[in-house]
């Protein structure tokens, strides 16, 4: 049995994301043709100005690509926030829906038509499970709350991408929807997918998007990112204004992540990576300096908005912040009993938090 | 842990313990050509377990929608029209609790039940033959006095239970459910990898189902791939040979046999008129309780363990005399017992065994709350089995949860084997809606250990419960056992708050 002691990151598992090729993935891109040429142009190793993505943290998460999965292994904890994040998003639903969930849903009924993006998917905890609750007919009643049509899962490390789609093909369910293209995992940064789809406007939009030229999403899902990008090169604000860009009017942006207060270094730092039997996480995963306060993501979020608004030829004023909502929730890992929604902790450590686009 | 292939692996294993593991591994190229039928949950087995998570499932709307399968290689139809003259009632009978009960309500199965032939019960008698020590099991503590006492546990007969269950998921029609009837496992081994043309079945169990009797000539066996396979099957429990999950316990060397008996009318009429007695009498000199449970119509159930070499005696005795034994069994002295049952059989012109009761009977001192005589014997309700207890190592493994007793085991003397594996399914059911409800793929470990989380410790504590009391309670004679567990009851029996514990751990509660 894996035990849950963190993994040092060996020299070899270094070597191996590094040196990681495609052959694997080849026939995905095969299907997803545009994705080609974003991977090509997304070595892992990139260090590209308009990237948010640290290089240091590429290869931290890539060396734990092996066991992303395992039940009992370093991402263990991960795996046990997981079910938290659907309530999260369902209570954001229940709270103020998108306007195409309301348009076509009469009254109490729930058709599954929101089309979700996951930033930094990882090997895929969150994509898959969301993956796994659009329906097969798409005509269907939504399963569950979260009332997902299609999700895009995106990550900038070629392992996890590859991890992620190994696992996702050991469920027929979520592998019917990889090869409908109704759940897909790019190999791609946020930045290129932007770019990607503002210049050539090809077919990276998703199904049912009335734009061709925006990849637009009802939802956009940001789980453990925030805190993991580059300071050097980008800030949480231009990162957040990218994601809010991607999103429809009307739309959540919806992430979690820790609070940088004394008693989330406490836990996240001195106690969750201690050395095992202590620690639920490796060794370096966190960077508590990087954690970010409610109060800021609050404002970057509205400055955002305000930037996603932006045009050529106009600016986006404080018009951009109307209809706009905010929502945070704290959770707290209880060991023996999981992770717990606590209202009110979201200064101790980890937190959920919501935004919602102004129609 | 059974062989997976390497892929699959990598999530559960370590590195190091991997390599050894996927040497053996086994490949099924030419089965791939075999259309195999994907299911969400696939139970084996069609006992009260295994139907009870079939009914739960379809009676959620959350799993529902759930494609689900049911293997039993008995014949599922005649269980359904099983049917007994009133009268008369099947010696299989279990107690249930009223958790148990609340669950059957909840799933809606318990209105598909024959209400007429189950019968509640108030209160539980429970002495020592050895020192007259006794405790009364009541709600009494706990209800206001003038109110309908509460009810401790509510007999129903197995096949009543099993009748309204089917009736149940009858009820909820048949999409997305296939019963397997008369049909048995031929074999499970994992699936396939189907590479460019399909998912990943390289961890999951595939079994191979083919038709008992004269059908298994013409038909072949089919394939059916389960994202989740529960195994409801028993002691030797097939599902839990293929997850590769050892099994620890100990043969009691002890029989139970079962009887349906009828009884005289009791001396002093029951007060309120409805309320009922179980009686349990432990005899340590002949090996283990004696108990006698009511069914309707002043009918009972009399479920006695004792050595598999009294029970052969006692199952070999005439009906007077038989009931002769059961009769003294409640009212004897261990000594007047031992004696009787080593009566030369057949009885000697001399002496037979009612007139060594009637004799005995004036000799003895005779306490308050005993079961009214028993009259008569329902004919070839008299059977015997042996009594054993197992624990399962795990009651999970990758796509794998094991129900009832597939997991576990237990001694009878206090009646929660059934009620340990409806417990058991209304947490695995409870833990795939939630699963459903919450993205996560129904057969993952990290699904799995949330039912396992659940039920193991408290069957292990229920498990071992009972084998503790079955061991206190053989040794005879006077001494520092039998004084220490005869003050151990008097001290329960007078301590409201420890008793009320004690009703409420076994309730489930």
């Amino acid at each position: 049995m894996a035990s849950i002691r963190p993994r040092p990151i060996s020299l070899r598992a270094l070597h191996a994301a590094s040196t990681a090729t495609r052959p694997t993935c080849r026939h995905f891109l095969s299907r997803f043709p545009s994705a080609s040429p974003l991977s090509r142009k997304a070595p892992i190793t990139r260090n590209h100005s308009t990237s948010s993505v640290s290089p240091d943290e590429l290869s931290h998460f890539s060396a734990l690509a092996s066991s992303w999965w395992d039940p009992m292994g370093p991402s263990r904890i991960l795996h046990l926030m997981n079910p938290l994040r659907h309530e999260f998003i369902a209570s954001c639903l229940a709270d103020s829906p998108p306007p195409t969930a309301e348009t076509t849903s009469a009254g109490t009924s729930t058709a599954a038509n929101l089309h979700y993006m996951d930033i930094g998917c990882g090997g895929g905890i969150f994509a898959e499970s969301l993956a796994r609750t659009i329906p097969l007919d798409p005509s269907a009643p939504a399963p569950t709350a979260t009332r997902a049509a299609s999700m895009t899962a995106i990550d900038p490390s070629t392992m996890l991408i590859q991890v992620a789609r190994e696992h996702a093909r050991m469920d027929p369910t979520v592998d019917a929807h990889l090869r409908s293209g109704k759940f897909k995992y790019l190999n791609t940064t946020l930045e290129d997918v932007l770019a990607s789809t503002s210049t050539s406007g090809s077919s990276e939009s998703t199904p049912s998007t009335g734009e061709p030229l925006h990849p637009q999403f009802d939802m956009v899902t940001l789980f453990e990112v925030i805190e993991h990008i580059d300071p050097t090169t980008t800030t949480p604000q231009a990162f957040l204004s990218n994601c809010l860009r991607a999103l429809k009017p009307g739309g959540w942006l919806i992430g979690s992540t820790i609070s940088r207060t004394f008693p989330s270094f406490l836990l996240n730092q001195v106690i969750a990576e201690a050395p095992w039997p202590i620690g639920v996480v490796p060794r370096g995963t966190h960077e508590w300096s990087k954690f970010v306060n409610p109060p800021e993501l609050h404002a970057w979020a509205q400055e955002g908005l305000m930037r996603a608004a932006d045009t050529a030829t106009s600016r986006g004023g404080p018009s951009a912040l109307e209809g706009m909502r905010w929502k945070c929730m704290g959770t707290i890992y209880v060991p023996g009993l999981g992770w717990k929604m606590v209202p009110g902790s979201e200064s101790w450590g980890n937190y959920f938090w919501a935004v919602k686009k102004g129609v | 842990m059974r062989p997976i292939s390497r892929a699959a692996l990598r999530s559960y294993v370590c590195p190091s313990c991997r390599h050894g593991i996927g040497a053996g591994r086994r490949r099924f190229g030419t089965k791939t050509d075999q259309a195999t039928d994907i299911y969400d949950v696939v139970c084996v087995g069609g006992g009260p377990a295994g139907l009870g998570l079939l009914a739960a499932l379809r009676a959620s709307p959350v799993t529902s929608k759930l494609k689900v399968a049911l293997i039993e290689s008995q014949d599922l139809n005649k269980a359904r029209s099983w049917n007994m003259d009133s009268t008369q009632f099947s010696n299989r009978v279990s107690s249930l609790t009223p958790s148990s009960k609340a669950f059957l309500q909840k799933i809606g199965a318990w209105e598909h039940l024959d209400t007429q032939r189950v019968q509640d019960y108030q209160e539980m008698q429970v002495w020592d033959g050895e020192s007259g020590s006794r405790i009364s099991f009541d709600w009494s503590m706990e209800t206001p006095a003038f109110e309908d006492p509460r009810t401790v546990a509510t007999m129903t007969e197995n096949a009543n239970l099993v009748r309204g269950l089917l009736g149940r998921i009858a009820a909820s029609g048949d999409e997305n459910l296939t019963l397997f009837s008369n049909t048995t496992v031929a074999g499970i081994e994992n699936g396939t990898d189907l590479q460019t043309e399909g998912p990943d079945l390289s961890a999951w169990p595939v079994l191979s189902i083919k038709p008992t009797g004269a059908a298994a000539e013409t038909q072949p066996s089919s394939r059916i791939a389960a994202r989740l396979l529960v195994g409801a099957d028993g002691i030797n429990s097939p599902v839990r040979s293929f997850a590769d999950i050892p099994t620890h316990g100990w043969d009691y060397n002890r029989h139970g046999i079962v009887a349906t008996l009828s009884l005289a009318d009791p001396d002093t009429p029951p007060f309120p008129a409805n309320m009922r007695t179980a009686y349990q009498r432990f005899l340590p000199a002949l090996g283990g309780p004696i108990a006698l449970l009511p069914l309707p119509n002043n009918n009972a159930t009399l479920v006695w363990s004792t050595t598999p070499e009294n029970a052969a005696y006692l199952k070999s005795l005439p009906t007077p005399a038989f009931l002769a034994m059961v009769n003294a069994a409640f009212r004897l002295s261990m000594t007047d017992l031992k004696y009787m049952v080593g009566m030369a059989q057949p009885a000697s012109e001399a002496t037979s065994h009612e007139d060594e009761l009637s004799w005995r009977l004036q000799h003895t001192p005779i306490p308050a709350h005993i079961p009214p005589f028993a009259t008569g014997v329902q004919t070839g309700t008299v059977a015997s089995f042996p009594l054993r207890f197992r624990h399962a190592a795990q009651y999970i493994s990758p796509r794998v949860a094991l129900v009832g007793d597939a997991a576990h085991v237990i001694h009878p003397l206090a009646g929660q084997g059934l009620n340990l594996g409806l417990a058991d399914v209304a947490a695995l059911s409870q833990t795939i809606e939630y699963a459903v409800s919450h993205g996560m793929d129904i057969g993952d470990l990290l699904t799995l250990e949330r039912y396992s989380s659940e039920r193991y410790l408290t069957n292990a504590k229920i498990g071992g419960a009972c084998d503790l009391l079955h061991k206190m309670y053989n040794i005879p004679g006077q001494g520092p056992v039998t004084w220490a567990r005869s003050l151990g009851l008097d001290v329960i029996d007078k301590l409201p708050f420890v008793k009320s514990f004690l009703m409420k751990n076994a309730e489930g509660y």
